[in-house]
């Protein structure tokens, strides 16, 4: 496993910011807490070395683009990027929320990132003081205890199903990038879905929806949530309930399921931010797969294509428009 | 326990459209409990939460004075969904009222005082209030001058009281509309212009001013210009009151909360809070 | 009146006793996530999270909650009618943040008095509850209780104290309501000396277990006078402005109220809202006196530890450390509140 060598990211952002080629770069730094990064936004060179990049750095980093209607839209900003935040800057310049000619994007070698609801799964609940990632393995030191667990276990279902962990758009890349990496757990999750019953894909479902207290932290870490009014927040008319009835998350998280249909880049973000550890990704990854097998496009992957729900092909069977 | 959520049954007695665009509207409405009526006591400047059942609820001031002892009068903006609703309601309806709640202008400071009242656009309803309730009590008061404006004459609400009022000897009452239109013989210009003006000496006087927030923003300082100390100015704030009983939050701004600590707060308020205009 | 013991053995004995009178809630898990949910017996409780992961408040402040019903005949009030509630195994900082929210609900700034300014549905529930809270002997690295004069023993809020002392759980009253039910139940017996003494090291031990707080002496002051400056951007980037803060904060207490109903049959429902999401002040014009993201986060971070330590004397946070868990961007609120101070040190 080949990680990424920190001072070489450092030395790159430094070189954009010294050379005036970006405003801004956006990263990660080092968290508060073990188990999280936090984004950095810095505009001095001086400050590059606090950027980091490991298997703590969940946030899709592309969201801030659209934050307060587009804030860095006469700006020069570099940003870093995983494969999935790739394809977020790949998708948003396509439906013209970025322009790319503004953007330099920094790839980093990805090999998943943490959930961090599996890390307490692996402590028993235990509070997690330090994190040691070693690669192939990382090390949780916390109060009496030390374990050492395979960096898969803890990883977010996102990654663990991820055939591009790497940005197949970029224009630095720290190391060497890696093309479409097969991935034989690619569809497991999603396969497991569909062979249950209908009765225990229902069961299944209303369990994780019923958890929801509508915090919409999963919308608003969501790189393809960036309607100005979302539908939830319109009372005119009102479309939905905004209680934490079951009924109405189940609304809520289904039309914003089809919201993002084709458009989803599998980042695993919003599950990752749900505080209530609900299965976000599932329904999202099962409709991207529906996406790829009937209109052969897989969401910001390609920067001259166009997103699968805006384009139109005269040899599509079309049978949802004729009826 | 009395519970303040429970909104109060009102009838509509009487709708009246104020615009040729017929976006606003004025409604009396009366109580279906004679005993509700009895223990229902305001003042100028408070407000209350109109409620369509199934839609929700909105605030409004209550431009009809306490002396007017038979009907409460509301005038509503369409704009959103309840306004909206509101728009649809006929005479005999049935609507939910919850009331009253804020603070109102200080009527009885003003006893004895010149004052001065600077209104704008379809903010004049807790102004008309104010008015009626002064000229009901017309001796305990001193000079009452007032100044109106609004883009544009269509866009003046209380029409026909104005034309009464204008008549009064006891009242100077000025009109004003941002640009000038053919046959208009009042004012043109903006509030703050005219304001700078017509209005009377800061001495012994109290200057209430609503409106719109640019109206506000830009009128206050020509008051202080005057002379009128920030004790004797006070407008009045809108937010988007909810709970109206300083609970939910929604008007919390600095350590008040519009709906009980206001709506009316005077300039020298209004200095130690931020946010406001 | 004296500290009483009762035997691990005996907590299902208890419970069920409590349950007599009482609705009882305890900490419990539900689905991965622990949170206060109602009990009948001692097994149902889990105590493995010293924080749970939502609040309390939902017990007297539900997410969703029906404030009247009304159909062609009328409006009623929701029917508020039930039996008391006990909550057992709620820590200092969410016996304290009851505290905090009663001044809201309980009664009004200016008038304090007033019926009408008091919140039924709050009340019905909160003053006629049983609050035994739990001592914290092992403190989280994200508690900071002791910044704002709580701390892992305190009792704030509580009718009885209760500690966890290894075999047994060690209880005092705290309030008249305490004496009462302490005398009450039979499965208590007499705390020995040893028993006091042991209590007395284990709030040092915790204690000491707590990192140092910050002098947060004038926070609110000077808070203030930063408001209009840069440093709210700096501070804001990050955030997402989603709910999860405030959704799981045991202080955070706006609401939206909204109607559900079809025809001439409905409901008007209270809904935990939040002063993060853009809609919160959206007026009905399309104006948005918070339009953007810093003068959200500037509003809960004023309101917090500015505006209602104006009007009550207390910052209206209890340090329980549920935000910096929950944060999807790790905006740490004790980051944030460090470079105020900082900020202001440096003369700018």
């Amino acid at each position: 496993m080949k990680m990424i060598n920190p001072d070489d990211l450092s030395k790159a952002i430094k070189e954009l910011l010294t050379e005036k080629k970006i405003d801004l770069f956006i990263g990660w730094e080092k968290g508060s807490l073990p188990l999280s990064a936090t984004p950095l936004f810095i505009t001095s060179e001086d400050e590059a070395e606090r950027a980091v990049f490991d298997i703590t750095c969940g946030n899709n980093l592309s969201i801030y683009f659209t934050k307060d209607r587009k804030q860095f839209a006469d700006k020069k900003v570099g940003i870093a990027v995983k494969g999935c935040d790739a394809r977020s800057v790949v998708l948003n310049t396509l439906e013209k929320q970025i322009d790319r000619a503004n953007v330099v994007m920094v790839g980093v070698p990805c090999h998943g990132v943490l959930d961090k609801k599996k890390v307490l799964a692996k402590t028993d609940g235990r509070e997690v003081l330090e994190l040691i990632d070693n690669g192939d393995t990382v090390t949780l030191i916390g109060k009496g205890y030390e374990l050492s667990i395979d960096r898969s276990e803890i990883l977010s279902s996102s990654c663990l199903a991820c055939i591009y962990p790497d940005a197949q758009e970029c224009d630095i890349f720290i190391g060497d990038a890696r093309a479409e990496v097969p991935n034989e757990n690619r569809l497991k999750e999603i396969k497991e879905f569909e062979a249950l019953s209908t009765e225990e894909r229902w069961a299944n479902t209303c369990a994780e929806y019923e958890k929801c207290i509508r915090c919409y932290a999963c919308r608003n870490v969501c790189p393809s949530c960036y309607c100005n009014v979302c539908f939830v927040d319109q009372n005119d008319p009102g479309w939905i309930g905004n209680t934490c009835e079951f009924t109405d998350s189940m609304i809520f998280h289904v039309i914003r399921n089809l919201h993002v249909a084709g458009r989803c880049v599998e980042c695993g973000a919003c599950e990752r931010a749900c505080p209530m550890d609900i299965n976000l990704l599932l329904l999202n990854r099962k409709v991207a797969m529906e996406v790829k097998d009937r209109f052969g496009d897989i969401a910001g992957l390609d920067i001259n294509g166009k997103p699968a729900m805006v384009d139109f092909k005269e040899d599509e069977k079309q049978d949802f428009i004729m009826g | 326990m009395a519970n303040p959520y429970i909104p109060l049954q009102m009838k509509v007695q009487r709708i009246e459209t104020e615009d040729p665009d017929r976006t606003l509207r004025t409604y009396d409405l009366t109580f279906v409990n004679e005993s509700e009526k009895e223990a229902f006591n305001y003042l100028p400047g408070q407000f209350c939460e109109i409620s369509i059942l199934g839609k929700g609820e909105s605030p409004f001031g209550i431009a009809s004075s306490p002396t007017e002892k038979d009907y409460l009068r509301f005038t509503v903006n369409r704009t959103g969904s309840v306004t909206n609703d509101i728009h649809y309601l006929r005479n005999g309806d049935i609507i939910g009222m919850r009331g009253p709640l804020g603070n109102w202008y200080p009527v009885d400071d003003m006893k004895g005082m010149n004052v001065l009242i600077v209104g704008g656009g379809f903010a004049f309803t807790t102004l008309r209030s104010l008015l009626i309730y002064l000229l009901d009590s017309r001796d305990d008061y001193k000079d009452i001058t007032v100044i109106y404006g609004a883009r544009n004459p269509d866009l003046f609400i209380y029409k026909d009281e104005i034309a009464i009022w204008k008549q009064r000897d006891d009242i100077q009452f000025h009109l004003t509309i941002d640009n000038p239109v053919d046959g208009w013989t009042d004012k043109t210009g903006f509030v703050p212009t005219v304001t700078k003006e017509v209005s009377p000496g800061p001495d012994n006087a109290m200057a209430i001013v609503c409106g719109p927030p640019v109206m506000i923003k830009y009128t206050l300082p020509v008051l202080t210009e005057l002379g009128f100390p920030d004790e004797r100015i006070y407008t009045s704030l809108e937010r988007r009151m909810k709970c109206g009983i300083g609970k939910c939050g929604r008007c919390n701004i600095g350590s008040k909360y519009i709906c009980i600590d206001g709506p009316v707060f005077s300039m020298a308020e209004l200095k130690n809070i931020p946010e406001t205009v | 009146m004296n500290m009483v013991r009762l035997d691990k053995q005996n907590l299902d004995n208890f419970i069920r006793e409590l349950s007599a009178e009482y609705s009882v809630y305890a900490p419990g898990n539900t689905g991965g996530k622990t949170e206060f949910i109602p009990v009948e017996s001692g097994d149902e409780i889990d105590f493995s999270r010293t924080v749970t992961d939502m609040s309390p408040k939902g017990i007297f402040f539900p997410p969703a909650e029906v404030l009247f019903e009304y159909d062609k005949d009328g409006v009623r009030a929701a029917q508020t009618s039930h039996r008391p509630i006990a909550v057992f195994g709620m820590r200092s900082c969410d016996a304290r943040s009851l505290v905090m929210l009663d001044r809201v609900f309980g009664s009004a700034i200016q008038m304090p008095d007033d019926e009408k300014f008091q919140d039924p549905y709050w009340k019905e529930k909160y003053d006629s509850s049983l609050i035994f809270g739990f001592a914290c002997n092992e403190p989280l690295s994200t508690c900071f209780c002791n910044w704002f004069s709580g701390g892992p023993y305190n009792r704030d809020g509580m009718d009885v104290s209760v500690v966890d002392a290894g075999d047994v759980y060690l209880m005092e009253p705290v309030s008249d309501k305490g004496i009462e039910i302490i005398s009450k139940l039979s499965c208590l017996t007499d705390a020995s000396e040893e028993d006091k003494a042991l209590l007395e090291k284990m709030a040092s031990d915790a204690e000491s277990m707590m990192t140092a707080p910050l002098d947060v002496e004038g926070l609110g002051e000077r808070l203030t006078a930063l408001f209009d400056e840069s440093i709210w951007d700096e501070i804001s980037a990050k955030c997402v402005n989603c709910g999860a803060c405030t959704f799981s904060c045991p202080t955070c207490h706006c609401f939206d109220m909204q109607d559900e109903g079809k025809g001439e049959k409905g409901k008007r429902v209270r809904i935990w809202d939040s002063c993060m999401l853009p809609i919160f002040t959206m007026e009905a014009s399309g104006h948005n006196p918070r339009a953007l993201s810093r003068d959200r986060v500037r509003q809960r971070v004023m309101h917090k530890y500015s505006y209602y330590p104006e009007n009550y004397g207390e910052i209206l946070c209890t340090g329980c450390g549920r935000c910096v868990m929950v944060c999807p961007v790790n905006l740490d609120i004790r980051e944030v509140l460090k470079k105020f101070i900082a900020y202001n040190e440096q003369g700018k």
